[in-house]
């Protein structure tokens, strides 16, 4: 069982996006049971997914441990695809998680028992860097990050990076990858180069910025369910395909 | 959600188009698929996935075909795969969850239909305000027997599930389904599963006279040997022919065993005609012996010299064709077919009319005690004869004494208490199983010498000949183990408390002192 973050200090960057629709891709392409966990108060992923972002207890209730994950549970319309819904009490997660002895453990504690039952857990992580995330990158084997290319996207990279560093978290694969590019932008390919030249191990993958992947909010569907072939699609099929190599590396 | 069951029949006079209508009026429906296909429920002969509470389905559509095992009892889907035709043998599956529960029940078993049902499958969702599903329903509609509706609840939406267990069984009286489709197809054509067993499974009552015993035996075996017999000549499965050797062998024991019990004379012929049933099976079944172990003995080899083995599987499977071929002429023959049905109607005849010979008059209880007691006095002493000089002879000789008490101990199991029965017959198979083995490698060693022999007549590679010369090494091997075991084996057949289990059982002067 793998755990994937997708993550990034920033908001907008296409986190849900991708965490949705490659969640659906493993689920239906490579047949992986797969758990999506929306952890942003947000609750746009489980808005996508049409399913009410509530969970019983708050999120005071699993942290404490009163209320198992499992029994929070709830089955997409999508054959091996199942979600964790948010909650609106999920913005005070890192007060939650203070509370607790040793709170950056304490993700990676409540997930283990769901080892079992699923092939692949992905976390849709809301756009900060706190306790939560720490909890997040200790939980997680693979930290998903989409960036827009913009002169900030390397500086956040570079931040991403250096806290991994300074915290010692070796066991987390870092794979940063382009979203929402418009190739029509000199800006964004010029940024998109020179990215790659100082991190090679950037995805070769690219999300476009197109009105295909906005229309999920409108659909409330992953974009595989609504979309056979087209650009986005297949953009975040090749992504999945990297990310799956890189889990089997 | 409470664990409860999820599978009902519908009530006889009500249509797919009714219950759709019944049902778009109180929930949100979403008729996702309506497809007409036909459903084959497989199972091996001997119904060996019924008796694991397993259904085997191919469903058959324009649009594609699946192969689905289905919890006989729970009605749930255990494993789906989708597949362009069923397999025959278990070995033809692709890996998966359904080749791994397949090959725990059916071995070496061939696949076969038993009966095909045409329907329409509905594939409906119940939709909330949010147009999210909420529950999954599945109606089975068959042209030609009642319909089936299989509720398939979501995770986390326990409530919607609820209400419509509520609505089917408190509202509309759905009753939850005791049998399956494949019962109630069976059951319209008079049909039974699990009808046919290999094992020898004869109620005898202890004051029966022995004739009429022996007649009801025979006639048991009788039904084995015709049941087989089609199995046999179409080639279905190797099991076919291996139950149906299994009882002319034992035929062939009661009639050399259970001497003067009917007239001798009258028999004579009928033990000649079981000695060629016997003769004329061999070469196919030892084929299908070699056939089976193929993969075993690969195995046996280094990886590199594996696909040299190649040209020894294909001579194998020459010669099985060819004896198959034999064979099948033989089951067709008038020969075969006139002493089959002359021996039916002796055994028929015999039944109806009372027969008097030296043994006759005895109880069958009073045979089976004497003949066993007797046998097993001879396998102790044909087994304490033996030690460590003693000619491979000795044990074959030992083999085949120990059959002829296994096949006693079997015909008369039901003259005694189970439990005490049961506990002899698995000592007796422990020490059957060292004398099989020591048998079954000095065979395949002298076997494998002769197809080698062959092989190089037809210009076979000398990597081959090589691998061939591993086998009869590793045979050689074996076959010392299985000796050195013997002694050990015999000591435990022999303990103290066996044989006074023995005793107390069969022997009749020490239940006259008891």
């Amino acid at each position: 069982m793998t755990i994937i973050a997708s993550y990034n200090i920033k908001g907008g960057v296409g986190k849900t996006a991708t965490a949705v629709n490659l969640a659906h891709i493993a689920s239906q392409k490579n047949h992986f049971k797969v758990l999506v966990w929306d952890l942003d108060p947000q609750g746009a992923t489980s808005y996508y997914f049409r399913i009410k972002p509530k969970v019983k207890g708050g999120s005071k209730a699993f942290i404490s441990g009163t209320r198992a994950l499992d029994g929070l549970i709830k089955a997409t319309d999508y054959e091996n695809l199942d979600l964790l819904p948010a909650d609106f009490s999920f913005r005070n997660l890192d007060l939650a998680l203070d509370g607790h002895k040793k709170p950056t453990q304490r993700l990676k504690k409540l997930l283990a028992p769901l080892k079992k039952e699923y092939d692949l857990i992905i976390l849709d992580c809301p756009p900060n860097i706190s306790l939560l995330s720490e909890a997040i990158f200790e939980a997680s084997d693979m930290l998903l990050s989409p960036m827009i290319p913009t002169t900030l996207s390397l500086r956040t990279l570079e931040q991403l990076k250096k806290y991994l560093k300074d915290n010692k978290l070796n066991h987390l694969t870092l794979l940063p990858f382009f979203s929402m590019v418009d190739r029509r932008k000199k800006m964004h390919n010029e940024i998109m180069r020179d990215i790659t030249d100082i991190y090679p191990d950037t995805l070769k993958s690219v999300i476009p910025y197109a009105s295909d992947v906005e229309r999920m909010g409108w659909e409330r569907q992953p974009l595989g369910a609504y979309m056979g072939r087209g650009r986005s699609i297949d953009a975040y099929r090749n992504l999945w395909n990297e990310v799956w190599l890189a889990m089997n590396a | 959600m409470s664990a409860g069951s999820l599978y009902f029949k519908c009530p006889d006079n009500l249509t797919a188009k009714k219950f759709l209508k019944k049902l778009a009026k109180i929930v949100t429906l979403e008729i996702v698929a309506q497809e007409y296909m036909c459903k084959t429920f497989y199972d091996s002969f001997d119904s060996l996935l019924y008796t694991h509470n397993m259904i085997c389905e191919f469903n058959h559509s324009q649009k594609q075909s699946n192969m689905c095992l289905i919890d006989r009892k729970l009605g749930h889907m255990i494993a789906t795969e989708m597949v362009e035709d069923m397999p025959r043998f278990v070995g033809q599956c692709a890996e998966g969850r359904i080749k791994k529960l397949l090959v725990s029940s059916l071995a070496m078993r061939a696949i076969i239909p038993l009966c095909h049902l045409p329907l329409t499958v509905y594939r409906l969702n119940i939709l909330n305000k949010d147009q999210k599903i909420v529950l999954r329903l599945q109606l089975d509609a068959y042209d030609d027997l009642n319909h089936y509706v299989r509720v398939l609840p979501l995770k986390g939406y326990d409530k919607a599930a609820e209400k419509m267990l509520s609505v089917l069984q408190a509202q509309w009286h759905f009753k939850p389904a005791k049998s399956t489709a494949l019962d109630d197809a069976l059951k319209s054509m008079n049909q039974a599963p699990q009808s046919y067993s290999s094992k020898f499974q004869l109620k005898l009552t202890p004051d029966t006279p022995a004739n009429e015993a022996c007649l009801h035996i025979y006639l048991y075996l009788l039904k084995v040997i015709n049941k087989n017999e089609s199995g046999v000549i179409e080639d279905i499965d190797t099991e076919f022919l291996h139950d149906f050797r299994v009882a002319v062998r034992r035929t062939r024991a009661g009639l050399n065993q259970l001497k003067n019990v009917l007239p001798d004379n009258e028999l004579a012929q009928y033990a000649e005609f079981f000695a060629w049933l016997g003769q004329i099976t061999s070469t196919t079944r030892d084929l299908d012996v070699y056939l089976l172990s193929y993969q075993d003995y690969k195995l046996i080899l280094p990886a590199e010299m594996q696909a040299d083995l190649e040209p020894f599987y294909t001579l194998l499977k020459q010669k099985q064709i060819i004896a198959q071929d034999s064979l099948v002429e033989h089951l067709t023959s008038d020969y075969y077919q006139d002493s089959l049905a002359n021996w039916q109607k002796y055994l028929n005849s015999s039944v109806r009319k009372a027969i008097k010979t030296d043994m006759g008059g005895l109880t069958v209880k009073e045979l089976a005690d004497k003949r066993i007691w007797k046998m097993l006095k001879r396998v102790l002493s044909e087994g304490a004869a033996i030690n460590h000089d003693s000619p491979a002879e000795a044990l074959h000789d030992l083999r085949k004494t120990a059959k002829k008490l296994r096949y006693l101990m079997e015909f008369f199991a039901s003259l005694y208490t189970p439990s005490d029965i049961k506990l002899l017959i698995k000592s007796l198979k422990q020490l059957q199983k060292v004398l099989g083995d020591f048998q079954d490698y000095e065979i395949q060693e002298i076997s494998l010498k002769q197809f080698k022999k062959e092989l190089k007549d037809n210009q076979a590679t000398e990597n081959t000949l090589l691998a061939m010369e591993k086998l009869v090494t590793h045979l050689e091997h074996q076959r010392g183990l299985a000796r050195e075991k013997f002694a050990d084996r015999f000591n435990l057949f022999q303990k103290i408390e066996h044989q006074a289990q023995f005793q107390l059982l069969f022997a009749p002067a020490q239940k006259v002192k008891s």
